[in-house]
């Protein structure tokens, strides 16, 4: 019995073939939008932040700044912090921005000596003043090799790194004095590494008393309430809502239009005494064959579009994205949500279609 | 087997049918004749459960109309439709078309049925494949598959030529004849004599 349900649902799909395609066209297009405005953004944010949580048990920063390019904290304060026990390293780091060559944007990183063994060089040595240690994917795109201008000044290629971290990999690493002098701040982060078994956030508050100015927090409690990260979530969200309601409403339309012209099949199916719930469940039925044909079609979209992102090479990486098991299952059940809250309400009206109709022939 | 009493129905203020009383047995062949807007159309659709009347009772066997609490278990157990197109959807083949009346209906009920109404052939052609004549046969088997104990027909020849129509009263007056009983609403009056009572509505009345 099931059988032949699914039976009609797929020889009415078939039958409709102009509006099937439109149907499953705009769930392609708003699923594949939620698929890769999801992982694009998770992309940036697990990018941003596992260059964070690479070094560090607390970061500390300008207090009551909106983003790390804009903070500015004393590099001697490292000097106090390396007195206190429970602490086994700290090191500095400017985060700033430079054009290069025809590259619009490309992410530089001051920071102190301790940090070079961070980076897992490939060709050359670390850089020493007035030299630059470059990501691999950078260096692949210079036209000039043997040395990058900055911000108006040359310095010599050192060396070549390679990073899993896209923002790395595309970006350019130098002395925290020669990023001090090209940025004009001493350091935008103080990265801080404890001891085993030190109480991380009794340590951030013992930090934060050496000078009012700055904001010590643990790394993971400074990655979850980054305030770049919520904006760039919120707009994730935002968008990837948008693009539901977009598909669920071209769904109810074009199955509204759909279910209009198949009257008189509702009406025969009311007049022979197939119950309203079973006319209702074939038309859900339809949408949701529909809605997961169009979810394995965005799924390979969306796939193929991150890779041809990924691997572009004027974006040097820095947009990447994957679509992960959890972002795989959390949009196939919105798919499915789309589907079956686009197809009730047409479905509920094709279920109420008065047989009666089809003895006023002529007016269906 | 089916009894009206002073039935009534109004259409704004407009009577289209008047104090109505009738009574069919089990197993006639009944046709309802009249002029386009006598009121013929409006008496099937209230004797089939399409319509409800204004006023007046309908009994079906001992069962009031107005006692039915699932009238599509109603219609299925008990009604047979026949309308004056077809209604076949064109998506579905002559089996499929018959199984959607009754999705349990064996394959040898099927095949007996068609062999009845002599489109054994056509099983598996579509709609749009066969002709006019064919098409509303299979129309008449779907409307048998559920074993009904009345079919109610709304101008069932009113797309066929002369030998197709003849062909179809013939098929009722069979099927009347084992038992089923058949309400067909027609225009034209050669045919309506082929049944065993006419009855002729005009201006809403009998």
């Amino acid at each position: 019995m099931k059988g032949l349900y699914l039976l009609l649902a797929i020889k009415a799909i078939k039958a409709n073939r102009l509006k099937t395609s439109l149907i499953i066209l705009s769930l392609v297009f708003s699923i594949t939008s939620i698929f890769l405005i999801t992982s694009i953004s998770n992309g940036v944010i697990s990018m941003y932040s596992s260059m964070l949580k690479s070094d560090g048990d607390i970061i500390i920063t300008q207090k009551n700044i909106s983003d790390t390019f804009f903070s500015n904290v004393d590099i001697k304060l490292i000097e106090k912090i390396e007195t206190l026990d429970e602490v086994t390293k700290a090191s500095a780091l400017i985060v700033g921005a430079s054009m290069v060559e025809e590259l619009p944007i490309v992410a530089v990183y001051g920071v102190t000596k301790n940090r070079f063994e961070n980076y897992n060089l490939i060709q050359g040595s670390y850089p020493k003043e007035n030299e630059v240690l470059l990501g691999k994917s950078i260096y692949e795109n210079l036209d000039k090799k043997d040395e990058i201008k900055l911000s108006n000044k040359v310095f010599k290629v050192a060396g070549v790194f390679e990073s899993s971290i896209g923002f790395e990999n595309g970006g350019a690493v130098l002395n925290i004095n020669d990023a001090s002098k090209i940025f004009n701040k001493s350091a935008s982060m103080i990265m801080v590494n404890c001891k085993i078994d030190t109480d991380i956030e009794k340590l951030a508050l013992k930090i934060n008393l050496f000078d009012k100015e700055i904001e010590a927090k643990s790394t993971s409690n400074f990655v979850d309430n980054y305030n770049q990260f919520k904006i760039i979530k919120t707009s994730s969200n935002v968008i990837s809502f948008i693009s539901f309601c977009m598909g669920l409403l071209t769904i109810a339309s074009i199955l509204s239009i759909t279910i209009n012209q198949r009257k008189s099949e509702f009406g025969i199916k009311r007049a022979i005494g197939i119950s309203m719930k079973k006319i209702i469940l074939q038309i859900v039925n339809e949408a949701v064959i529909l809605g997961v044909l169009g979810f394995f079609i965005a799924l390979i979209i969306s796939n193929l579009a991150l890779f041809l992102i990924k691997n572009n090479s004027f974006l040097q990486g820095y947009v990447n994205g994957e679509i992960s098991l959890d972002i795989t299952i959390f949009i196939f059940f919105t798919t499915l949500t789309i589907s079956i809250l686009g197809s009730i309400f047409p479905a509920l009206n094709a279920s109420k279609t008065d047989p009666i109709v089809l003895i006023q022939g002529d007016k269906i | 087997m089916i009894t009206l009493k002073n039935v009534c129905k109004k259409y704004d203020r407009d009577f289209a049918l008047k104090n109505v009383n009738l009574n069919i047995k089990k197993g006639s062949f009944v046709a309802i004749t009249g002029e386009s807007g006598s009121g013929k159309t409006t008496l099937l659709s209230i004797l089939s459960t399409l319509l409800k009347p204004n006023s007046g009772e309908i009994v079906f066997e001992d069962t009031e109309y107005k006692e039915i609490k699932n009238i599509d278990k109603f219609r299925q157990e008990n009604i047979g439709f026949v309308f004056q197109f077809h209604y076949l959807i064109n998506y579905l083949n002559v089996k499929e078309n018959i199984l959607l009346a009754n999705e349990k209906a064996s394959d040898k009920s099927i095949d007996e049925l068609l062999t009845i109404l002599e489109i054994q052939k056509l099983k598996n052609y579509y709609p749009n494949e066969i002709s006019g004549g064919q098409r509303q046969r299979v129309a008449i088997a779907r409307a048998l598959i559920n074993r009904p104990k009345v079919i109610f027909a709304d101008e069932p020849t009113g797309n066929l030529d002369s030998k197709n129509s003849l062909n179809v009263f013939n098929l009722f007056k069979s099927l009347a004849k084992s038992g089923v009983t058949i309400i067909v609403a027609t225009h034209d009056k050669e045919l309506a004599k082929l049944a065993d009572i006419t009855l002729e509505v005009k201006d809403g009345q009998l």
